[in-house]
């Protein structure tokens, strides 16, 4: 069991309404999840016990989605809508009130490592620590005044981190657990099976990462999504956006972007799955750096593409990274 | 000793910046903004004590339009032929953790745009467009301008004169076609402009084009076939077709307004129904809401999103759940206003002022105030005259001392 986990042992899974009372074994458990990230995470604990619905699919932007009256019908008629907690979903307060639901809404980042979002200070790097617990969703996520909502202090991208993957899978048998408790060995089981196809992938992201070489780990994407990778793996993200998709680079912002790429010397750039394209490919064409192809970021691909699962997905972006890194 | 008073001061700078976080105060402040039937006037009140802010006097009656914002309140004088800005005073400031309130009192803004027959008035992310049907040319200026007293409008002009709209979308314009068989019937579709007016592509047909709105990302024109679509393209807007369902009954929508916190739009549809829409989807888009009696006025509650309200000529209050797609309650409020005769003739309108509900009643002069919450009536609020349009501006936020 990693440190994460042991951690969320002893926090355990918030939820912010009183749990409801287990279903019949008979009845599968009507899950809502947030966004495709959690909804494979659910897919995977849950097995053919639970129906999931997704808010947000495949490459689809949660940080700009705007809920539909027939999200808070769903919301409303769930038995667990798992969340990702940190304020990635701007429209979650709004939509929790308008669906009235009685179901427990789980924040899945509860108890992991949380990074502090630093990008007011300039250069959108995470590189400091905070422990778990702040800038939750629940305490600040929307601001009084008419339809705004403001971001938190704190990265929400946690997935980006495979030690952060287990806790979110472990909260989401806890979850599952107290919904349905008939099926918590089941739950519990398939957490564990999955629990060792994560251990797995994060021994692969490491040596793939040891093979390069550590003068050219500094690459570009669009958002700053991936700091928990880069606080994890040692993989070093520059990008023009900040935390959230939903400011725009201004100029400045890129033009002191571009200068930083000189200085650091950085070794790819990458287009992501959610955002325009076009700030980045304008950015490889003033620093001559090639587009080496494009990462998930903030969502899983679709069915067909290369990262429908969160384990082809991670797999997809450390082998995109290394091999334009290499291949520079 | 220096190192002494080094700490001192360190010691002293720190209380005094404890100090004055612990002076900052939460404040709450909502105003209406309320034009009269038969004056030129607009009429500012307290909407939490109910005090008689300031009296504007206009050059006609207004139908009137807050910004996005609410720093600013447009008073559109049709008759006229005059757009007058008014400052709200009150400003939000976002910090992050918490917003910031700033509230002055509300003024002229020093800004008016004349030409013939103003008629819709639409904002898109800070700018401004006003349509003046007489000339068939929008006149476009940002929030920003207006509030600094400037009248930096720029003109886009369409081929004639309509009852027409245009649209400021971003470094684009969306303008009204004029129907050039019948100069006088409404405006048949939807063109993209550059900034300086020059067409983009062809015409998106929208016959009958009358209503528009935004909710979210989306901006839509209501048609007698549909709904134009309109989101953000690959360098230019991308519009496409929504049409009415098979299912639903002969009508179309010429009211437009779009949900907040919730993505939707909710239109007329007859006279004695109302539409909801979900634009992002091809099947099951439209549902229906039978009302009734026939509709007066309806708008969306902008803090509870799963809430709108529409008043009917019964004098009634309906609280509309759009997620269930009901009526979930209503509440007798004033005497009837029947629809029969003209429609601009006096009749309730409905705004929302946080907690609660503001629904003018000309004839007896009074505004009925309803708690947002418990949707039961909570009192009335005298005001000269004929009150009618009615608007809202404010929200909650901090104050610091000192500052």
């Amino acid at each position: 069991m990693s440190w994460t986990l042991k951690l969320a042992a002893v926090v355990g899974v918030i939820t912010s309404l009183p749990i409801i009372p287990s279903v019949a074994a008979a009845d599968n458990l009507k899950v809502v999840a947030s966004f495709s990230i959690i909804a494979d995470f659910a897919k995977n604990v849950g097995g053919d016990r639970v129906d999931i619905i997704t808010l947000v699919g495949p490459n689809g932007d949660a940080h700009v989605y705007e809920p539909k009256p027939a999200d808070a019908a769903t919301v409303g008629s769930a038995d667990v809508v798992l969340v990702n907690g940190l304020q990635f979903e701007g429209f979650l307060q709004r939509l929790v009130e308008a669906s009235a639901t009685k179901a427990p809404v789980v924040e899945l980042t509860k108890g992991g490592e949380v990074l502090r979002n630093i990008e007011e200070e300039g250069h959108h790097e995470q590189d400091k620590a905070a422990k778990g617990g702040e800038g939750h969703a629940a305490e600040a996520e929307e601001g009084r005044e008419e339809g705004h909502h403001h971001h938190g202090e704190s990265d929400p991208h946690a997935w980006q981190s495979v030690h952060n993957a287990e806790l979110y899978v472990k909260n989401i048998a806890d979850a599952f657990c107290a919904a349905d408790a008939a099926g918590c060995d089941t739950y519990r089981a398939n957490a564990q099976s999955y629990g060792r196809q994560l251990e797995g992938l994060e021994a692969g992201i490491k040596a793939a990462v040891a093979e390069i070489p550590e003068d050219k780990r500094t690459i570009i994407s669009s958002h700053d999504a991936f700091g928990y990778f880069e606080h994890e793996y040692g993989i070093k993200f520059l990008a023009p956006e900040g935390v959230s998709t939903e400011s725009e680079a201004s100029a400045s912002d890129v033009a002191a972007l571009i200068k930083q790429i000189r200085q650091d010397k950085a070794s790819a750039i990458f287009v992501e799955n959610v955002t325009n394209p076009r700030l980045i490919e304008q950015i490889a064409s003033e620093t001559g750096l090639k587009v080496g192809g494009e990462l998930y970021s903030d969502a899983l691909s679709d069915r067909n593409g290369p990262a429908a699962t969160y384990l082809e997905m991670m797999r997809h972006n450390i082998t995109t990274m290394k091999g334009a890194i290499l291949g520079s | 000793m220096r190192t002494n008073w080094a700490s001192a001061t360190a010691i002293a700078l720190f209380l005094s910046l404890s100090t004055s976080a612990a002076h900052a105060e939460e404040v709450t402040a909502w105003r209406l903004f309320i034009s009269d039937h038969a004056d030129p006037k607009v009429t500012v009140v307290d909407a939490v004590d109910g005090e008689k802010l300031d009296t504007f006097h206009l050059k006609g009656p207004a139908s009137l339009h807050r910004s996005e914002s609410g720093r600013t309140v447009f008073a559109v004088q049709g008759a006229a032929g005059v757009v007058t800005g008014i400052a709200s005073g009150i400003s939000f400031e976002d910090h992050g953790e918490h917003g910031d309130i700033d509230v002055e009192a509300p003024k002229l803004a020093g800004v008016e745009i004349a030409g013939k027959k103003p008629s819709h008035f639409v904002e898109h992310d800070g700018d401004l467009a006003a349509f003046f049907d007489g000339e068939g040319v929008a006149r476009i200026i940002s929030e920003k301008a207006v509030l600094e007293g400037k009248s930096d409008f720029r003109e886009v002009k369409t081929d004639a004169p309509q009852h027409g709209v245009a649209v400021a979308y971003g470094s684009h314009v969306l303008l009204s076609e004029p129907n050039r068989e019948k100069p006088d019937e409404l405006p048949v579709g939807i063109r993209v402009a550059d900034e300086a007016g020059a067409p983009i592509g062809g015409i998106h047909a929208c016959p009958d084009l009358h209503g528009e709105a935004s909710s979210g990302n989306i901006l839509a024109f209501a048609c007698a076939t549909g709904l134009l679509v309109v989101t953000d393209g690959d360098g230019t807007p991308a519009i496409r077709h929504l049409p009415y369902a098979d299912s639903l009954p002969d009508g179309k929508t010429t009211t437009l307004i779009g949900g907040r916190g919730l993505q939707y739009f909710l239109g007329n549809y007859g006279a004695d129904k109302v539409v909801l829409i979900d634009p992002t989807v091809e099947s099951d888009a439209f549902r229906l809401i039978s009302l009734p009696t026939r509709r007066v006025h309806f708008v969306v509650d902008p803090v509870r999103a799963k809430f709108a309200y529409v008043f009917t000529e019964d004098g009634q209050l309906h609280q509309l759940d759009v997620v269930k797609g009901e009526i979930a309650n209503s509440l007798k409020l004033t005497d009837p206003y029947s629809m029969d005769g003209h429609w601009s003739e006096p009749r309730p309108r409905v705004a929302v002022a946080g907690d609660r509900i503001v629904v003018t009643d000309p004839l007896k002069g009074v505004l009925r105030l309803v708690d947002a919450t418990s949707f039961e009536k909570t009192g009335d609020m005298a005001v000269e005259g004929k009150p009618f349009n009615i608007v809202s501006v404010g929200g909650s936020g901090q104050t610091h001392e000192g500052e």
